[in-house]
């Protein structure tokens, strides 16, 4: 098994693809940052449009800590996309170029080469969330500076920097088990379809969808709480002004279940099936 | 001979609310605030209003006769725009009149009730009233309707009978809402300014405690 997950390493070291995920996500950050820079100041502005009658504000509120927060949000669709075609890549090319079959003729297990798949995809999911994270704090604080964090999420919520500074981590840590949970799905839809062009369309659709039911009402308590739609946003709640942990814990423990049973649908789907490209 | 008759009855009538050049009490008032040179003050700030949640905010208020009053933090606050004129500077800045309004009570203590009516058209204030504690010689409520920027309702309290600086200012306005998502830089963010000025405007308050106060006469 562990001989397998270095395997699995070494083999996403060696891919462009690897390179392809990380430039896109510095493509991403670089975009935001610009228009930050471009923008920022015109939507802070706006933003205390109707406030400007009765206050008169002293301070920055385009610094690094509203910066990270925008590149954050990156993670209800660009990073998830990015994430889902790069693992789903890590099983198809497989298929395509038939180097499943070649180490499946080895004395390898079926369920611990998929299960080392899965967990390399979660490794590397969880990297790049990392290197976003870093990259995102860094570049923004060097670039903007510190200062007070300005969320609009039921009202106008206003956060010291310190404050914000921990919000943001958390919320990368609970955004990175979403992106986990779509991680596991690309997966187990590469593990599925086999063909890429087919898993990047459904996992896409999948992205969408799940992004459209977040804000749909189903008019059911239960599933409002319990469909995995539902539980994808837990790193938004760290911008509430009173956090709502208890919220935030179930939504992740719930999204983590949904995730390991994806992934035990994916291995049974993948042990039961013949090994043909 | 019969209209001239209540014509006369109206105008000993108006007499108690009759106009003055400026209230003697209140240029007593201003007397009493120009004895400042400069001041200084270690200031809280705290905002109350139902759709902004924002923790206490501190910071420095800084006053020099004839200079604006200054707030310097290493936060971002939000300062109203009327309230920290302490010293009358900004109502006395243009002519005005006064008119005697009588009595009332103010958290317990009887108050000298005037309107200030400015006669220059310069004037950033439409009609103010001032509740003055003519004892303490001090203000102890204003509301100022501004030309541009709605009303502001101000109390001041004051920790010693002394007192010429009030420890506790409570601003009192009217503030639109905001509702604009920010989560991402671009077209979500276009919203339509002219619709949300039309939405209902709210009651704010903010509330600013002075501590450390250093007055120099």
């Amino acid at each position: 098994m562990i001989s397998l997950i270095r395997s699995e390493i070494y083999k996403i070291s060696k891919q462009s693809k690897t390179l392809y995920a990380l430039a896109a996500i510095l493509i991403i950050e670089g975009f935001v940052i610009m228009s930050a820079y471009y923008q920022g100041a015109g939507i802070i502005d706006l933003l205390l449009d109707n406030l400007k009658d009765s206050f008169e504000f002293r301070g920055n509120l385009l610094n690094g800590n509203l910066i990270i927060y925008l590149i954050l949000n990156s993670l209800w669709f660009h990073i998830p996309l990015i994430l889902m075609i790069i693992i789903s890549g890590f099983l198809t090319s497989e298929y395509k170029d038939k180097t499943l079959e070649t180490v499946m003729l080895q004395p390898v297990s079926k369920l611990y080469f998929i299960l080392s798949k899965y967990i390399v995809s979660i490794v590397f999911t969880l990297l790049i969330v990392l290197i976003l994270a870093v990259t995102t704090f860094f570049i923004s604080y060097w670039i903007f500076g510190y200062g007070d964090l300005v969320v609009y999420l039921d009202g106008l919520n206003f956060f010291k920097s310190d404050d914000a500074f921990y919000r943001l981590i958390y919320a990368f840590l609970s955004g990175s088990i979403t992106m986990v949970f779509f991680s596991v799905v690309s997966l187990t839809l590469a593990v599925i379809l086999k063909d890429a062009t087919k898993t990047w369309i459904v996992s896409a659709i999948f992205l969408i969808c799940s992004n459209l039911l977040l804000k749909i009402d189903f008019r059911n308590d239960v599933i409002n709480e319990l469909f995995f739609s539902k539980l994808t946003d837990s790193w938004q709640y760290f911008f509430y002004y009173e956090i709502p942990y208890s919220t935030i814990y179930f939504k992740n423990f719930m999204l983590l279940g949904y995730s390991i049973l994806v992934m035990v649908i994916g291995v049974l789907i993948f042990k039961r099936r013949d090994i043909q490209g | 001979m019969k209209g001239l008759f209540f014509l006369s009855i109206f105008l000993i009538g108006l007499n108690p609310v009759c106009a003055q050049e400026i209230d003697n009490d209140l240029l007593q008032i201003k007397k009493r605030m120009d004895s400042i040179k400069s001041y200084d003050a270690q200031i809280k700030l705290d905002v109350d209003i139902s759709f902004i949640n924002m923790p206490s905010k501190y910071g420095k208020v800084l006053y020099k006769q004839g200079e604006t009053t200054k707030v310097t933090s290493e936060d971002f606050i939000m300062l109203p725009k009327r309230g920290l004129d302490l010293t009358l500077n900004e109502i006395f800045k243009y002519p005005f009149i006064t008119v005697n309004r009588g009595e009332a009570n103010q958290k317990g203590v009887l108050c000298k009730v005037i309107n200030l009516i400015p006669t220059s058209s310069k004037s950033d204030f439409s009609i103010a009233t001032i509740f003055m504690d003519t004892k303490a010689k001090r203000i102890v409520k204003s509301e100022i309707s501004t030309k541009m920027e709605g009303v502001f309702t101000t109390y001041l309290d004051y920790k010693n009978y002394a007192d010429i600086l009030p420890m506790k200012i409570e601003v009192e306005f009217a503030v639109n809402s905001v509702k604009i998502p920010l989560r991402f830089l671009g077209k979500e963010t276009e919203v339509d300014r002219k619709a949300l000025k039309q939405e209902g405007s709210k009651t704010g308050k903010i509330f600013l405690t002075l501590s450390e106060i250093k007055i120099v006469k």
